[in-house]
This record gives C-alpha cells, sequence and structure tokens, in this order.
C-alpha cells in the first residue's frame, strides 16, 4: 500500500500535489498546498488493512509532508476476516492459452462471434440421402470453382503486377486479369505457371464439395503466337504442347488462358474449355505478360450479354433489335446495336470510316464531325450519306425496356419514335431549299420501376430526333464545313413515389342465415 | 422417607448441567444455522462467490445442521435415561461437529467477524459438552 501511488502520473517528475509521488523531494513538497490523495488503502471489506495516510504539515517552515503506515480497523460486523478463495479480493490474470488447455478454453469462452466456420460450410451428414441434396451442393455467384486439389486458378496481379497463383476463379464471376511473370530460357520446362499443363491439369468438381462428379478442362484451341506478334491458330488438336528449349528459344509458354465454362440452371458445371495462346521467348527475355479469361455461359442458351439484370446497369450497352416476321430479334453483333457516331481525330465527316460507338445506358453522349461543303455536292446524296452517317447501317427499330429482356416477349421491346424537324432560315426562302441532316439526337427516357429499396432502370421510351437544316451552296469554288453532331440523352421521367397504404381493415360481420327467424 | 429421598439424589446420575447445556445449545444451535445461511446468502450477494465454492459451504451446513439434530438427541436421550450407548454415540458426533465448525471458523469461503464469533461460541459449548459428557458417561458405567 505505501507503493501505490494514483496521482504519479509523470514518470521521473513531480506531480503537483501528489504527497504520495516517490519523485518528489523535501523542496517539491514544501510547494505543495494540498494533498491530493489523502489516504490509500486496501480492500474495505477487509476487517484489518494497511492505510497510508498522506498529509501536509503546514505549520512547519517549510511544509513537509507525514507519511503514516497504520493499520485500519473495519468496525462492522460483516468484515472479511479471511477469505480462502484467493480471486476474491483481486483481478484474477486469465489463463494463458497453451495447446494443452486450448479446447477447454475455448469450449468455455467460445460463442458463436468466436466461431470460424461458416455455418453453410459444414456439410450435414444427415441430410447427404435427402433428396434435396443438390440444393447444399450447387455453386453459387461468387464461390470459388473447386477443383480436386483446391480451386480453379486464375493468376492475377496482386500488390504489384507480378501474378500471383492463388487467386481463386469465382463461379459466374467474368473476370480478364493481366499480370507479369518471371522467365528465363534455362528454367523455362521447369516454372510451372508457363506450361499448358498446370492449367488442365486438375478436374473441376460439378458440384459443390462433391468429388464424386469431375468435370476435365478440355483444350479448345491453341493459337501459337510468334516472335513478332503474328498468331496462327493451329487446326488439329494435338493435344498438350508442353515447354521446350529449341535453338535458344523457349517455345509453347503459355501467354493467355481463356476459360469457358458451361454450367446448368442448378448450378452444376458441366464442361469446361480452355484456349490457350501460347509464344516463345528469347534469351534476353526476362518476364512475360500473361492475361487470363473466364467466362461462363449457361447450357443451351446463345451467350447475349445482359445490361441488367432486370433493370438497366448504368455502363452496359442498351440493346436493341429489329423485328422481322413478327417479333423482335436481338442483335448480337456490338454494333447492331443502338450507336452513335463517333468522333474520330479526322474530323471530316465524309472521311469517317464509318466507326461507331455503342450507347451505353446512363452515359450522355454527343460526338460530331465537321463536313465540308463544296458547290458541287448533290443535295440528294449529301442527305444519304449523312443519315447513314448519322444513324448507321443498322439503326434498330426496337430497344428493350430492360436489361435482360429476352426476345421472345415483344411487349418487353420498346419501339423508336422516329421525329424530324426541320430548321427554317426564314432569310434564306430565295435559295434552293435543301434541307440536309445536320444533327442526331436520341432521347431514351426511363423510369425507376420497382421498389424503392431497388429500384431497376426500365426504358419507356425512345426518340430520334433527325434536325434537318438548308443547305446553303457556297459559291463555287469555295468551301464551307459545317458542323454535324449527334447525341444520346438519358432523362429520368421516374414518377414520384406513391406512398401505399393498406387497406382499411372490414368489418366482417355476416349473420347467420336464419337470423330473422321466424319473420324471413 | 421423602425427605431422604430429596437431600439424597446421589442415586440419579443425569447430569442435570449437560441438559441444560443440550437445552441452550440447541436454541443456540438454531440461531446459528438460521445466521450463517443468512450471511452465505449475504455474501453470494455482496463479493463474488462462484458456484464450486457456494456448493460445499451450503452442503456442509446442512451436514453440520443434520449432525448437530441426532447429536442433541442422543446424548439428550442417552442422558435422561443414563445409559452410556447413546451418549458415546453423541459424543463421538460431536467430535464431527467440531471439525464441521472449525471449517466455518477458519475453512470457509469467507470467514466474516461474525462468523467467528458464532463459530466460537459453538465450539466453546462443544467444548464444556463433551467434559459434562465424558464425566457422566464415567459416573454411568461405574
Amino acid at each position: 500500500v505505501a507503493k501505490l501511488c494514483v496521482c504519479d502520473l509523470l514518470v521521473a517528475q513531480c506531480d503537483v500535489n501528489c504527497c504520495c509521488d516517490p519523485d518528489c523531494s523535501a523542496a517539491d513538497f514544501s510547494l505543495f498546498t494540498t494533498c491530493s490523495v489523502p489516504i490509500v488503502t486496501g480492500d474495505s471489506h477487509l476487517c484489518s488493512q494497511k492505510a497510508a495516510i498522506y498529509s501536509l504539515d503546514v505549520e512547519a517552515n517549510p511544509p513537509e509532508r507525514i507519511f503514516k503506515l497504520i493499520d485500519q480497523i473495519n468496525p462492522n460486523v460483516f468484515c472479511i476476516h479471511a477469505a480462502n478463495y484467493k480471486q476474491a479480493l483481486s483481478f484474477i490474470s486469465p489463463e494463458m492459452p497453451t495447446s494443452e488447455n486450448f479446447d477447454q478454453l475455448l469450449k468455455q469462452f467460445g460463442s458463436a462471434t468466436f466461431s470460424t466456420e461458416f455455418d453453410s460450410w459444414s456439410i450435414n451428414p444427415d441430410s447427404q440421402d435427402s433428396s434435396d441434396a443438390n440444393e447444399t451442393y450447387r455453386y453459387e455467384y461468387g464461390v470459388p470453382i473447386q477443383t480436386v486439389d483446391a480451386f480453379l486458378r486464375l493468376p492475377s496481379p496482386v500488390v504489384s503486377s507480378w501474378c500471383s497463383d492463388a487467386n481463386p476463379a469465382g463461379f459466374l464471376v467474368n473476370q480478364a486479369t493481366k499480370c507479369s511473370r518471371l522467365v528465363s530460357v534455362e528454367k523455362c520446362s521447369t516454372i510451372q505457371a508457363v506450361s499448358m499443363l498446370f492449367y488442365v491439369n486438375s478436374s473441376i468438381l460439378a458440384k459443390w464439395h462433391e468429388f464424386v462428379f469431375q468435370v476435365n478442362i478440355t483444350v479448345q484451341s491453341i493459337v501459337v503466337q510468334s516472335l513478332n506478334g503474328i498468331r496462327t491458330l493451329l487446326d488439329s488438336n494435338e493435344g498438350l504442347r508442353l515447354p521446350t528449349i529449341l535453338d535458344e528459344l523457349c517455345i509453347n509458354i503459355v501467354l493467355g488462358v481463356s476459360y469457358h465454362i458451361t454450367y446448368t440452371e442448378a448450378g452444376e458445371i458441366i464442361e469446361a474449355a480452355a484456349s490457350f495462346v501460347l509464344g516463345a521467348i528469347t534469351k534476353e527475355a526476362l518476364s512475360i505478360q500473361q492475361s487470363f479469361e473466364i467466362s461462363f455461359t449457361q447450357v443451351n442458351t446463345k451467350p447475349v450479354p445482359l445490361s441488367g439484370n432486370p433493370g438497366y446497369v448504368v455502363g452496359l450497352p442498351v440493346r436493341a433489335g429489329f423485328r422481322p416476321h413478327g417479333y423482335p430479334f436481338p442483335n448480337t453483333n456490338k454494333y447492331g446495336q443502338l450507336t452513335i457516331l463517333q468522333s474520330t481525330s479526322n474530323q471530316d465527316c465524309l472521311a469517317a470510316a464509318g466507326a461507331r460507338t455503342p450507347v451505353l445506358f446512363g452515359y450522355n453522349m454527343i460526338s460530331g464531325c465537321k463536313l465540308r461543303i463544296t458547290a458541287a455536292m448533290e443535295c440528294q446524296l449529301l442527305t444519304q450519306t449523312l443519315l447513314d452517317l448519322l444513324k448507321g447501317q443498322n439503326f434498330p427499330e426496337y430497344v428493350a425496356s430492360f436489361g435482360n429482356s429476352q426476345a421472345q416477349d415483344v411487349l418487353d421491346w420498346v419501339p423508336i419514335t422516329h421525329l424530324h424537324i426541320s430548321e427554317q432560315r426564314i432569310y434564306n426562302i430565295f435559295q434552293s431549299s435543301c434541307q440536309i441532316p445536320v444533327s442526331l439526337e436520341i432521347e431514351v427516357k426511363w423510369t425507376k420501376y420497382g421498389s424503392l429499396v431497388n429500384p431497376q432502370a426500365r426504358i419507356v421510351n425512345v426518340t430520334a430526333t433527325v434536325t434537318t437544316a438548308t443547305l446553303n451552296q457556297p459559291p463555287s469554288g469555295r468551301e464551307r464545313t459545317i458542323p454535324i453532331t449527334s447525341s444520346v440523352v438519358f432523362t429520368d421521367v421516374s414518377s414520384p413515389a406513391e406512398p401505399g397504404y393498406k387497406a382499411r381493415p372490414t368489418i366482417n360481420v355476416k349473420l347467420p342465415f336464419d337470423f330473422f327467424f321466424p319473420f324471413v | 422417607s421423602l425427605v431422604l429421598e430429596i437431600l439424597n439424589n446421589s442415586y440419579q446420575l443425569s447430569s442435570v448441567p449437560l441438559q441444560i447445556l443440550f437445552y441452550v445449545n440447541g436454541i443456540y444451535y438454531i440461531f446459528y444455522f438460521l445466521a450463517t445461511l443468512a450471511m452465505i446468502v449475504y455474501k453470494s450477494q455482496v463479493f463474488s462467490y462462484p458456484d464450486n465454492f457456494l456448493a460445499p459451504d451450503l452442503a456442509l451446513l446442512f451436514i453440520m445442521a443434520i449432525l448437530e439434530a441426532l447429536r442433541l438427541y442422543f446424548g439428550s436421550k442417552g442422558n435422561l435415561t443414563e445409559e452410556e450407548a447413546p451418549l458415546g454415540f453423541s459424543l463421538v458426533i460431536t467430535v464431527g461437529s467440531v471439525i464441521l465448525s472449525v471449517y466455518f471458523l477458519v475453512w470457509q469461503t469467507y470467514v466474516l467477524k461474525a462468523d467467528v464469533i458464532l463459530s466460537a461460541i459453538l465450539l466453546f459449548t462443544y467444548g464444556l459438552e463433551s467434559v459434562l459428557q465424558i464425566i457422566a458417561i464415567a459416573a454411568f458405567v461405574s
């Protein structure tokens, strides 16, 4: 007790008015006014305890500190005379976990918060034979695809650009990664990750956690890339081509792998194919860049990339199509989609190679070019050329209202409305009226659909407005440039949320049919 | 005659002080039992009294009560019927009671000052009773 001092906060320095501080000298004590801690005692429940009393004798000159160590008696008849339970009066230090007592401590103190096992990962042996065992063992989105030894690897750069082989491929997660790997010609046959065998070696488990059904990874195609970058597709499938040293080069080095996994609706993998790009390295090469890709296709479907499920996702292309023979036929070709003119560095409209860029949902775009008009241009031809330029070759007729609209749902497709606006210049009424289209504006009106918590974007209206202006033929020999623009605007026309009220409760009172007996 | 009977009670071997002591002991023990029980309840509320310490204390208290009842019954019976067998049996039980009393005096989980006082008085009573019982047995045997 004599050594306890609550007010001793500063190490090796004297705390002010702290009479119990051992760092204070008699000179310091003479400067104090009071003692902030007058008494330090042990547990007050004990019958007899030691107490250290500190006080300042202000009468003396200079003031000095008085320290007394006394036994304090607790007069209470219920004071603790003796305690045979050691931890009663002080905090016990907890047991240090060792390998012997770890299990017992875990049982005693472990609870749901300390559990390291995810509940759904533990395989319940009772449900092995039950009919809905398939439910437990299917792959779900994002779950690492399991192979016989570990999981399907998709090497990707982690912190730096070097490949890390520990990145698992997630189910239904389309990924494309690029990373660098250290190679050298001498060690090319020993480095596992540049050999085809590493990527097709293990078989994928068809169902999650079930080793019975396995899917072998088949080699779909091999493309050989020469040293100067020319790629050739190999015709026949000769099987695995392993890295070999040939004339100071190491050939058959894996430069890229593209996995295509086919899955069923039940979350099972039924097919896995890998396409390789093999290359060669010279003696000077220190590292190569490898690219990896994985994509998933549902069985018996043609892969049409969805632009949202169900509502459009900002940044994904707006799906559009035509309507031959009765119902829309969505175009899988990227440039058959809704596209607008792409501005090029060469701003000449007529020299533009017809580059178009797809319209991405939610992204307002504007592009254009400059048209040089000479005197010798024919109006009709010019109009047609400009229309083709603005609208493109395959301007679609219908746009999907949802990101996942299927071709067979006719009502899910919104027709594109075409409008023509002509700019009339009043003072040119005496010129020959040749109207050429100068701008195309596509306005896409979309609304929020569904619940307030998770609104889905739905396209309700698409209007393509072509604005025409009078062509002023310049005098012969001279040129004039007019700007041609095309733009896409997305407008949110969501109606504000309507409050929904529950139906008023009705009082359901039914009288028995013979209530008015004998009158009825 | 009647006067001789009253004056000469040398053939009454039963010890009157022992009987008085048994009677007082019985009343005192009831008080002791209730007080100790109440204090155990108080200790469990105020102090940290884990179950594996509380259970033995309570169990021993109840065992002590049973032993005390037996002891007083046999002692009283032996004294009044002037038989040494029940009195001897009571003496044996007294040894057990003494041990339990020492437990409550020294080896309990928490020994309060009140515990010390009560147990000390009880031990003193036991000591006195034991002496009187031995004297009574000696008187009965001879």
